[in-house]
């Protein structure tokens, strides 16, 4: 190879030679490759996009971001990234980044200062209020704001304003994973971490395309399982992904049944003698709620559950009407499948770890659902210890961070909940605001919230760092009422969108790392960064327009800050929030220093695993302590199975399906301007099981129409290429804005958590 | 020897003896691989296979192995894989002799291209083919190995000028990943040609333990009609195909 | 194997379509010139046929105007 390197050095130069010689003067480029790399500054930051919470290294060159690599010292990906984390840097670059504030002015935007779009944001919040009352103002944000967007915006709103009117779309991602946890341990957030995946024997996958939506951490399974042979990873499913592929066993489940399934589950558990006696005697409750609990279709609709404290023996009797045999004619999967899975789960030498996103969470009884997984893992006392973990994933990069820890919820605060009384005056205390301010009673949750939007209780709404006019379930509905009369609407974004398209007023905004902040992970793990580069034109970070509009409306005390200060002070204030053994968080300086800090920290050490004495030392005791309840037990809920409450039927024969694909974060505003993921993956389709197809005649590539209740689409099939959904089913990718799947999916919800079901509406299917 | 009753009652005895331990064994390991089946048993329902996403993790048992080797500038180089395909994406041709006319190939070639190796009597690195489920290897792949002393073509040469073979290295920025420059359609199987001396040496990856490759490369096929990304309007885009 | 060096002519105004189009092929490393309408490429083979078919390949780009030979060199098996 030297020799061979010699030989073209030899060569080259002699062409050198010769040219000079013809031109005088002549100069050549340096050559490329590692000399381009000259100059670069490293800096950390956690990725813009998934729940994972990759550490990366941006390159900066000057005022440009030049080039990412992973960050070696970072725990969650050890110096590797998904094509999406390595060309994350491109988002910043697309040509017709917002830069300039726009106002509507006789029906189209048009550039204006952006001091004169934010005094007009405020002149107008101050209308509405004083014309309709603080209950028609409104926040919508997101689980990609920062941990100080967040924050500022409940501040602002629930503190100065005094509204419960605060959202963000974490609501349509992870809200059943937060009434889940609630209800079966009083507290929010996994008990585990990601370490888990280093000590687990089997991992079970629950309704999650891991392998696509968080490669990173599906790469660190396949990579557990060369390493120790023996692991297996278990795939429950309603479509064939690349994780199926990659996994040692795919299990088909029709949609709405996987209740069922873990029903199953947990009876032959029980069946077998494999629970775990002594644990579930001193550690856990049994419990029932109330069934036949509705979706959520009407306006209004109100649901409280209920619970129930039954005995063991009870439960086992509920349970008996979900045997492997009953369960196998509902869901699809074979008894023999069924056993063998609980018998992983019970196999007392197995660790076991589950992991769920969407197809769990998204779900019109998610709530029901997270509790189940929960109850397999309780009955078998496998939680809260290395490798044993019912792992709750995120979709977004900071629905923990932001939404889920700061509150960014109508029914939230910064701890705890507006209905207690204690929690409003703690807030109230470190806010500086008196009690009363802060409203007792929650209003809208998301889909609430546009409902009100539509009926008029809602005149103001400001939308900051999503895509509503894409995401939203039902979407015709919410995109007339945005677009009625006497609705204004204000939009924080960094490109043009369906939802821009529809704002009286858009502020650009700063992005990622165009500003300080923090991003809050899956594992519990705060992640700091730095400006790194400066905005462009006048784009200004979310935190700093709620700032600003918040000074104009006379609630400038709020935030007593400098620019160059507020992150960090809005960091400690809201630190205080909580501090205590339970969920202390790391400081500003380790946050700076380190590749992100795991909360609890408690005297320089991060609790790993929560709910058990030797790691937690807010667990009193010598092992568990379930310290979320009173009575310091977990609680296993019964859930019966519900069907899903539109179901194929003879005018709509077809489940439909939405979801996400590895190029593409959600609505594609950012990563579809990133040329090379957009070459992979430019345009949305519809997937058909190659049996279904044939008898539709269609092939792949063909156009096919798909209608629905509530509306319709023609778009391109694709048969076994990405992946193969059921028979009777179709899958449909949500991130093209120019197939906009949502029109046709139905905004039902669970009515505990109020997310919505975005995995199953029923469709026709034609070639068109 | 008599067979006296007191022999024939031990060869009896003997004889009950092995049969007890015959059953009692036999007992045992029923027994045992009842306990296994309740623990592993085969799966029961179709296992789908989409063999141009499946495809990445075949051979993912023989990546450690590919990592741990040493590095080498041996084996095939990328000029030489090109040499023997009329055009990029066209089926090699066999460039060594082989042994039986009338097979197909099948279990012939997959001796040594299933997994790859040295094969000492060609001295070369077999490559491994990324397609193994195709067991009917003549129907594409051509003889291309010439006897010596054999006559040369009466046939004029040819003029076809094949399209270039993809640039490597597409890398968008420093240090990323570079997209998948081909089709996946027969070759979904990045191991097979990116990893091992089989591969060629400038495609050769230096991570081959990282077996879910297309996390981080996804296809960007040179040539491919790529509209840079407008935003889209209605509801009813207008078609392309 | 041999490998080559050659001073590449684009023809008028299609510098950047002729290292485009180079840059494509395997086996050649093209180094551009900043002031001149003129390319440095070396080429890398591993026997007479590829060579000759490189060559054909190269001198039937379209943006190529003409291709000079400055230096070839051998590299002998062990």
């Amino acid at each position: 190879m030297e020799r061979r390197q010699l030989l073209k050095q030899m060569a080259a130069s002699s062409a050198f030679a010769s040219a000079q010689a013809v031109f005088p003067g002549i100069t050549f480029a340096a050559p490329k490759s590692n000399a381009s790399l000259e100059g670069v500054a490293w800096k950390k930051a956690p990725c813009r996009f998934c729940g994972t919470g990759c550490g990366l290294l941006v390159g900066i060159k000057g005022s440009k971001a030049v080039a990412v690599k992973g960050d070696a010292l970072s725990p969650v990906n050890k110096g590797l990234c998904c094509v999406k984390g390595y060309h994350a840097i491109l988002a910043l670059y697309g040509s017709d980044r917002l830069t300039k504030a726009l106002v509507r002015k006789n029906g189209k935007l048009s550039p204006a200062p952006m001091a004169e779009a934010l005094d007009l944001v405020a002149n107008r919040m101050k209308e509405t209020i004083a014309k309709y009352g603080k209950d028609a103002v409104a926040i919508y944000g997101s689980g990609q704001w920062t941990v100080p967007d967040g924050y500022a915006a409940a501040k602002f709103f629930k503190g100065g304003i005094g509204t419960n009117n605060v959202e963000a779309n974490a609501r349509l991602c992870m809200a059943s994973a937060v009434t889940g946890f609630m209800s079966s341990f009083g507290l929010d957030e996994p008990m585990g971490c990601y370490e888990d995946i280093d000590h687990a024997d089997v991992f079970v996958l629950w309704g999650n395309n891991m392998a696509e939506m968080h490669p990173v951490l599906f790469s660190r399974l396949l990579d557990q399982r060369m390493n120790r042979p023996g692991v297996k990873i278990i795939d429950l499913a309603t479509r064939t992904t690349r994780t199926s592929l990659a996994s040692d066993r795919l299990m088909l489940f029709h949609p709405q049944t996987d209740l069922a399934l873990a029903n199953a589950i947990a009876y032959e558990i029980i069946r077998n003698g494999w629970h775990n006696k002594t644990f579930l005697e001193k550690h856990v409750s049994f419990w029932t709620g109330k069934t036949n609990i509705g979706y959520g279709l009407e306006d209004k609709f109100a649901f409280e559950d209920k619970g129930e404290q039954v005995s063991f023996q009870r439960f086992q009797q509920l349970l008996e009407e979900y045997t492997p045999e009953k369960v196998e004619q509902i869901s699809g999967v074979p008894v023999k499948d069924i056993r063998f899975l609980a018998s992983l789960y019970g196999d007392p030498a197995r660790k076991v770890t589950s992991f769920w996103c969407m197809g769990v969470n998204q779900h019109t009884r998610g709530t029901w659902m997270n509790n189940l997984i929960y109850n397999i893992h309780l009955l078998t006392g496998k939680i809260s210890t290395p490798g044993n973990s019912p792992f709750s994933l995120t979709g977004q990069p900071s629905a923990c961070g932001t939404v889920r820890e700061v509150g960014t919820l109508t029914n939230r605060l910064p701890h705890g909940v507006v209905s207690n009384e204690a929690d409003r005056k703690m807030a109230a205390g470190i806010w500086k605001v008196p009690v009363d301010r802060i409203p007792a009673m929650p209003t809208y949750h998301t889909v609430e919230m546009f409902r009100a939007l539509d009926r008029g209780d809602i005149r103001f709404l400001w939308i900051q760092v999503t895509n509503p006019m894409v995401s939203m379930p039902k979407l015709r509905r919410y995109r007339d009422a945005a677009n009625k009369e006497d609705r204004f609407i204000v939009v924080s974004d960094v490109y043009p969108t369906p939802t821009t398209d529809i704002a009286d007023v858009v502020l650009p905004s700063a992005m990622w790392i165009e500003r300080e902040g923090m991003f809050g992970n899956s594992e519990r793990r705060t992640q700091h960064w730095e400006a790194m580069l400066p905005p462009p034109g006048e784009a200004m970070s979310d935190t700093w327009q709620l700032i600003e509009i918040a000074r104009r409306m006379g609630h400038g005390q709020l935030f007593p800050w400098t620019k160059e200060n507020h992150v960090e002070e809005i960091y400690k204030e809201y630190s205080k929030f909580h501090s205590g053994a339970k969920h202390e968080m790391g400081s500003y300086e380790d946050l700076k220093k380190h590749s992100g800090v795991i909360w609890p920290f408690v005297n320089g050490k991060e609790t790993k695993w929560r709910y058990h004495a030797k790691y937690d030392p807010a667990a009193k005791g010598d092992s568990f302590d379930f310290y979320g309840f009173p009575d310091h037990k977990a609680r296993v809920w019964f859930r019966p199975y519900e069907p899903a409450p539109e179901v194929p039927d003879k005018a709509y024969p077809f489940w439909l399906n939405t979801g996400r694909v590895v190029e593409h974060w959600h609505t594609g505003s950012m990563t579809r301007r990133i040329p090379v993921l957009d070459k992979a993956m430019p345009k949305a389709y519809v997937e058909l099981h190659p049996d279904d197809a044939k008898a539709l005649a269609i092939r792949d590539g063909d156009r096919v129409r798909l209608t629905s209740r509530r509306g319709s689409l023609v778009l391109a099939a694709s048969i076994d290429k990405r992946g193969r959904p059921a028979k009777g089913m179709v899958f449909v990718p949500f991130f093209d804005e120019g197939i906009l799947i949502n029109e046709l999916t139905l905004d039902s919800f669970c009515p505990i958590s109020k997310e919505p079901d975005y995995k199953k509406c029923a469709v026709k299917v034609e070639k068109a | 020897m008599k067979l006296t009753l007191r022999r024939r009652l031990i060869l009896i005895g003997c004889a009950s003896a092995l049969m007890l331990a015959t059953i009692s064994v036999i007992g045992e390991s029923v027994r045992a691989s009842w306990k296994e089946a309740k623990l592993s048993g085969e799966p029961s329902q179709e296992q789908p296979s989409i063999p141009v996403e499946g495809g990445v993790f075949r051979l993912i048992q023989k990546a450690l192995a590919y990592k741990n080797a040493p590095e080498t500038d041996a084996g095939r180089q990328l000029n030489g894989y090109y040499g023997r395909r009329a055009f990029p994406g066209a089926p090699p041709v066999i460039p060594h002799p082989t042994f039986d006319e009338r097979s197909i190939g099948g279990k012939a070639c997959m001796g040594c291209h299933a997994e790859g190796g040295f094969v000492p009597f060609l001295k070369a690195y077999a490559p491994v083919t990324p397609h193994p489920e195709m067991s009917n290897c003549k129907q594409c792949h051509a003889s291309g190995h010439q006897e010596p002393g054999r006559t040369p073509s009466p046939f004029a040469s040819s003029r076809f000028d094949p399209l270039p073979p993809p640039a490597i290295q597409g890398a968008a920025l420093p240090g990323a990943p570079p997209p998948i420059p081909h089709s996946l359609d027969m070759r979904s199987n990045c191991l097979a040609c990116h990893a091992g001396p089989g591969a060629p040496k400038q495609i050769r990856t230096s991570h081959p333990e990282r077996v879910n490759c297309r996390q981080c490369h996804v296809q960007n096929v040179p040539g491919e009609p790529a509209a840079p990304f407008f935003q889209n309007r209605g509801s009813e885009p207008s078609w392309e195909p | 194997m041999a490998v080559k060096s050659y001073l590449v002519y684009p023809r008028t105004g299609l510098k950047i379509e002729l290292i485009t189009q180079l840059a494509d092929l395997a086996g050649c490393e093209v180094t551009p010139a900043e002031n001149r309408d003129v390319v440095i490429l070396v080429t890398e083979t591993s026997d007479q046929l590829e060579e000759n078919r490189l060559e054909q390949r190269i001198l039937s780009l379209p943006a190529l105007e003409s291709l000079n030979l400055v230096c070839g060199l051998e590299e002998h098996k062990e």
